[in-house]
């Protein structure tokens, strides 16, 4: 008599392919699971905490350490939060060089997950080639801002560093140099049938279910809606520049690994552009007062970064530290339609398919 | 080297004894390299140096890899099945080192020339699937577990079509004698099995792949699932006794491929034979090692049910047909 | 199969190409000037007032001052100055706000220890850290005036 039993397995917090510490606790007939729980919060710091006591400038290297693989984008998203209350006027050099800045972080941020998704595959050399190219960013990164992941570049009014001498036609060889990297990428992984057999299909959910799970960012843009923050409500200086907002209609892995890595190539057309434009002088730095304090009131923005649409949502008393500070997420959101996904997949889907959300799990716990 | 008829004295067995030692002692310098040079041809095709720091050009690295693994605390779990974890290793090691036997270097070269010596081969390289189930189950693990059946399930299915791949061969020779099969291949490279056999040879080289549990086919310890598969649970020398014959299986499926389709010692041009066969021999030998880890630095994994429906669905339909077809073009070219 | 064969390429390609690693144990790593590494600490310059210790985010700094031991000058000197590089984040806050340019950033970065109390920094260890000091430091203007 053949007795068969489900079997419960902890994927996680301890494993190669969560990408930090996420656990999942699955339940198996076989191979196949019949039950996903997701559990998180091992990597909680209670950032939104911590800067009900800090002022905001305090707060801004916090915010480096959430999605620690964009922290420009973070960056942003806080100081352009604090703007928005005080009413800010930022210049406009200032502005192009957070814009350039974003987008090359937008480039290594899509890089890291290209790396690590094949990787969770199983191809290793994707992951170094694309740490190799990333690294050139990081170099960028680190000669403008002095640090290769915690930037710390932006303050409220500005940024804290011009660039310096030569920057800007480095980082026009670099996207030059990108360019025909991307089409090795493409050469090395795109259509090797393995892979292609490997992520098409799985994973698939329909732009309602998307919408209705708040999805944002490529796991909203592979449905086929057409939501992109740059473009629909365009912040910085998006409205200036020509670029498409890359979607597909499958909804499935492949969508989302096509549309990230054709928004690497958009992400790089901007950078022409920005790169042309940019201000041969200017101020870094707009009027601020000493002691930032935002008047009493609300703000919410929401700016694109490479997982989806982060938000900060800032509450002021009108005292140098605010009353309430919170954050909408991207990886925390997008996680949550992980569970659904899940059930009926087999444990190898398991990895392609949390691969393929793009989460960051400082994101995720805060 | 002797026929297997003449008698079997105190000296002979000396002798064969001596040269077993002698094998085992190549076949641990084979593996040691291998896997340097495994690292070292990855690494370069990631555009880094591959391991560097231990002796020059990090050549000892392997050395000190192995005597950390022997150095190290001897882990079993408290609630594996003891005995089964003990014996797995070896039930999967000694099969792999058995089945260098039969294979044939040069001419006068072959420490045992079997007249089954093919058939001996696939038989006892079954033999380890065992060793592998049983350390996935014994090591009472749920990772484990999901990676020794997987393992068992692929090598079972794979050892189908690689054998059936080779009937052709098989027919084409009219024998299982691996040297007497290298014979027939001898003259001009195109007639070495692997171009009047594409077909087979292209069985066989995807099924050996699988067989050898290496990428893209590395489902048993597919690191980003099953963080290490069946052998998650070992370490120290156990551990290393499974990645022993892991690699000793390599050099036998290399030996094999290098024996039934690329023509042996045999050179690609007869005017070529004043080089020793030995040297055509190794150079084919490490072509295809060479073409194993060149897979491995681009392939991703394929997923396990896509394992199976190309092994059920696919390679075996293929290699029947292979099998048809040389059987009737024999037939008729009489 | 067609695509398999275009991955082959490119591998096959990058393992003749130059390597990208860094020989970083045995060549050292130059980083450029911005690079924010361990702070330096001047304790002449230290004029004790306090603005790194309210700056920083972590509140790894803790410092003490005591009179001037000149009758005749007014104000503090430092007495101890310490920075718990256990949870320093190198943000650069402390630099930034340091009216006479007394805690610096400098391009070293190497801080691995066997044990943790080897973290914590105290003035003499921080005043000793004095090569390759960030040559821009502050871009506080009144940093800029102070340090005159």
């Amino acid at each position: 008599m053949i007795r068969t039993e489900e079997m419960l397995l902890n994927v996680g917090p301890q494993h190669p392919s969560t990408h930090g510490v996420f656990r999942v606790v699955v339940k198996l007939d076989g191979e196949q699971i019949i039950h996903a729980d997701p559990v998180m919060g091992y990597l909680h710091r209670g950032t939104e905490k911590l800067a009900e006591n800090l002022n905001y400038t305090q707060i801004i290297p916090y915010t480096d350490r959430m999605d620690y693989v964009s922290a420009m984008t973070n960056n942003y998203v806080l100081v352009h939060a604090v703007e928005t209350l005080l009413e800010l006027e930022i210049p406009e050099r200032a502005e192009y060089l957070r814009l350039i800045v974003m987008e090359l972080q937008r480039v290594a941020s899509h890089l890291v997950w290209w790396g690590t998704y094949l990787l969770d595959i199983g191809a290793m050399s994707p992951f170094l080639y694309a740490f190799r190219e990333r690294e050139m960013i990081i170099d960028l990164f680190n000669e403008l801002c002095g640090a290769r992941l915690t930037y710390f570049y932006m303050r409220v009014g500005g940024v804290k560093w011009d660039a310096p001498e030569g920057w800007i036609d480095k980082v026009k060889a670099f996207v030059a140099h990108m360019k025909e990297k991307l089409g090795e990428y493409h050469n090395l992984v795109s259509g090797n049938e393995i892979f292609l057999a490997r992520i098409k299909g799985v994973g698939r959910y329909d732009a309602q279910t998307a919408i209705d799970y708040g999805l944002s960012g490529a796991n909203l843009r592979c449905t086929g809606v057409d939501w992109d923050l740059r473009k629909s409500q365009p912040y910085s200086l998006y409205d200036r520049f020509d670029f498409d907002v890359i979607t597909r209609t499958e909804g499935d892995c492949l969508a989302r690994y096509e549309i990230r890595l054709e928004e690497i190539r958009q992400s790089l057309r901007i950078l022409d552009q920005a790169l042309e434009q940019f201000p041969e002088e200017g101020e870094i730095m707009g009027k601020v007062p000493r002691v930032i304090r935002p008047p009493k009131g609300e703000a919410y923005v929401a700016i694109e970064s490479p997982r989806g649409e982060i938000g900060c949502h800032l509450v002021s008393e009108g005292k140098a530290e605010p009353y309430r500070l919170k954050f909408r997420r991207p990886s925390f959101v997008n996680l949550q339609i992980l569970p659904k996904l899940l059930v009926g997949e087999s444990m190898t889907n398991l990895i392609t398919i949390l691969g393929g959300i793009d989460i960051v799990v400082g994101e995720v716990d805060a | 080297m002797e026929p297997a008829t003449q008698g079997v004295t105190f000296g002979s067995v000396v002798i064969e004894a001596i040269l077993g030692v002698l094998t085992l002692l190549i076949v641990l310098g084979f593996v040691t390299y291998a896997i340097y040079f495994e690292r070292k041809v990855i690494g370069w095709m990631q555009g880094r140096p591959g391991p560097n720091r231990v002796g020059p050009f990090g050549l000892l690295q392997t050395v000190a890899d192995v005597l950390k693994l022997l150095i190290k605390e001897d882990t079993i779990p408290k609630k594996a099945d003891r005995p089964l974890f003990i014996l797995a290793p070896a039930l999967t090691f000694v099969p792999a080192f058995t089945v260098l036997a039969t294979i044939p270097y040069t001419s006068k070269w072959i420490p045992a020339d079997l007249n089954v010596g093919l058939l001996y081969y696939v038989a006892l390289s079954s033999i380890s699937t065992m060793g592998i189930l049983l350390g996935g189950w014994a090591s009472n693990n749920k990772y484990a577990l999901l990676g020794g059946m997987r393992s068992t399930a692929q090598m079972i299915s794979y050892e189908v079509p690689l054998v059936i791949s080779v009937v052709g061969v098989v027919l084409m020779s009219g024998s299982l004698n691996l040297s007497t099969i290298v014979e027939g291949q001898a003259g001009y490279f195109w007639n070495w099995n692997f171009l009047p056999q594409i077909l087979g040879f292209g069985i066989f080289v995807i099924a050996a792949v699988s067989e050898l549990n290496r990428t893209p086919f590395d489902l048993p310890e597919a690191e980003s699932e099953l963080v290490a598969g069946y052998h998650v649970e070992y370490s120290g020398f156990r551990f290393a006794f499974f990645m022993l014959s892991e690699y000793v299986y390599m050099y036998a499926i290399a030996g094999l491929t290098t024996v039934l389709f690329l023509g042996g010692w045999h050179a690609p041009f007869p005017f070529l034979d004043f080089i020793p066969g030995i040297i055509w021999f190794v150079l084919k030998f490490c072509l295809v090692i060479f073409t194993l880890y060149w897979l491995r630095a681009t392939m991703p994994r394929i997923r396990i049910d896509q394992l199976m429906s190309l092994g059920w669905k696919v390679l075996l339909p293929l290699s029947l047909v292979n099998v048809f077809i040389t059987a009737v073009v024999m037939e008729f070219m009489k | 199969m067609k695509g398999i064969a275009k991955g082959l390429g490119v591998t096959l390609k990058t393992m003749t190409q130059k390597k990208v690693t860094y020989k970083y144990p045995d060549v050292p790593l130059e980083m450029p000037n911005r690079f924010r590494g361990v702070q330096h600490f001047e304790p002449d310059k230290c004029i004790v007032c306090n603005q790194c210790v309210r700056i920083c985010p972590t509140e790894c700094i803790t410092l003490t001052g005591k009179p001037n031991p000149d009758p005749e000058k007014k104000g503090k000197v430092i007495d101890t100055y310490d920075i718990n590089f256990e949870i320093c984040i190198l943000c650069d806050l402390c630099t930034e706000v340091c009216p006479t340019e007394a805690i610096v950033m400098t391009n070293n970065f190497e801080l691995a220890t066997y044990s943790r109390d080897d973290l914590f920094k105290n003035m003499e260890w921080l005043d000793d850290n004095n090569t390759n000091v960030r040559l821009e430091n502050s871009t506080n203007p009144q940093a800029k005036k102070g340090a005159k």
